[in-house]
């Protein structure tokens, strides 16, 4: 059995609703303009949306870029970024051991050639002598 | 998370009833169209990201954000919330109005609602905007989204940072008068 003021509340709900039914009606009453107004308005809360979408992600997908050189998406976090680094320090390491080792050869090639100058029977100032010159061209033309 | 779709359907949902409530306020429609825009961008900026059943509760304490911004741009704020009191019935405190009576009179009215033509349904309509158009600020806030935008008394109270005693109160008083100036009229729905 409902108490009295349970009924007044329900008569109020049900009056209530039926005042709340005829605001929507009206609704389906607005002038053109005003929905139109609302649609774009609608539409360009919705491309703010999506702008602050588009500034995000480039970020991310460049730091992905730069430690992998792979191009789209991946997982992210700090192992991620960590294991995507080996490659390109396994590649500087390489150029570099690959530079000293020319390096050592291009010393060891002088040394010889300086070994063979020092220990021939002529001098080296023989070498930066111009009569010295002519003549081993001379002689070397006359061999042939 | 809300995605592009439902953020849009919810907008589509709410948009008018949102005009509507901004214009009872305001009462001027270029206006009421500014606080929905406004309302609609900051949620879909801020709360675009939020899960889709957190929408309705954060879009309405934007919109009613918006609105007292709005009355702070006017600076005329002070000037309608203090002059908001003159529309409280004089009968608010119950006086010689029967409430009972009004409301079951207006359920009899319903069987007949039926029968009234689109004309009589049109001015009808327009006597219940006035009436709400005329009700105090936070009753007519309590009162629209308890009964109009179907909240509980919980999520009302927590859109107008009020109690939920203050709710059913600003409710109760809102459909006593609003139930009161249309029997006046004769006006039964």
């Amino acid at each position: 059995m409902k108490t009295p003021s349970n009924s007044v509340d329900l008569a109020l709900e049900r009056y209530a609703h039926r005042i709340t039914t005829r605001l929507d009606e009206g609704l389906a009453e607005l002038p053109y303009q005003v929905t139109e107004q609302l649609r774009a308005g609608r539409m360009q809360a919705l491309a703010q949306r999506k702008k602050t979408v588009a500034v995000r992600k480039p970020v991310s997908v460049l730091t992905r870029l730069g430690h992998s050189l792979a191009l789209g998406g991946g997982p992210s976090g700090w192992g991620y970024t960590l294991m995507s680094a080996i490659p390109v320090l396994a590649l500087v390491a390489g150029v570099m051991v690959v530079g000293a080792q020319q390096d050592e050869t291009g010393v060891i090639e002088i040394a010889e050639v300086d070994a063979a100058l020092l220990t021939d029977d002529l001098p080296p100032a023989a070498y930066a002598d111009p009569g010295f010159v002519q003549f081993l061209k001379t002689r070397a033309a006359e061999s042939r | 998370m809300a995605t592009e779709q439902e953020l849009s359907a919810f907008l589509k949902s709410v948009e008018k009833r949102a005009f509507k409530r901004s214009y009872y306020h305001v009462r001027n429609e270029e206006s009421a169209l500014d606080i929905v825009q406004d309302s609609m961008m900051k949620l879909a900026q801020h709360y675009g990201d939020k899960p889709p059943e957190e929408l309705p509760m954060l879009f309405q304490r934007i919109l009613s954000n918006c609105t007292l911004d709005w009355f702070r741009r006017q600076k005329t704020h002070r000037a309608v919330f203090s002059s908001m009191s003159e529309f409280v019935p004089a009968g608010d405190d119950g006086g010689e109005f029967d409430l009972l009576e009004a409301l079951s009179l207006s359920s009899n009215g319903e069987q007949t609602g039926s029968a009234e033509d689109t004309v009589r349904r049109a001015q009808v309509f327009h006597q219940i905007e006035q009436e709400i158009a005329l009700l105090p600020t936070r009753q007519r806030e309590a009162f629209l989204m308890r009964y109009w935008e179907e909240m509980d008394v919980a999520e009302t109270a927590a859109a107008m940072g009020c109690s939920e005693g203050s709710v059913k109160t600003h409710c109760f008083r809102a459909v006593q008068a609003l139930a009161k100036a249309l029997q006046a009229k004769g006006i039964e729905l």
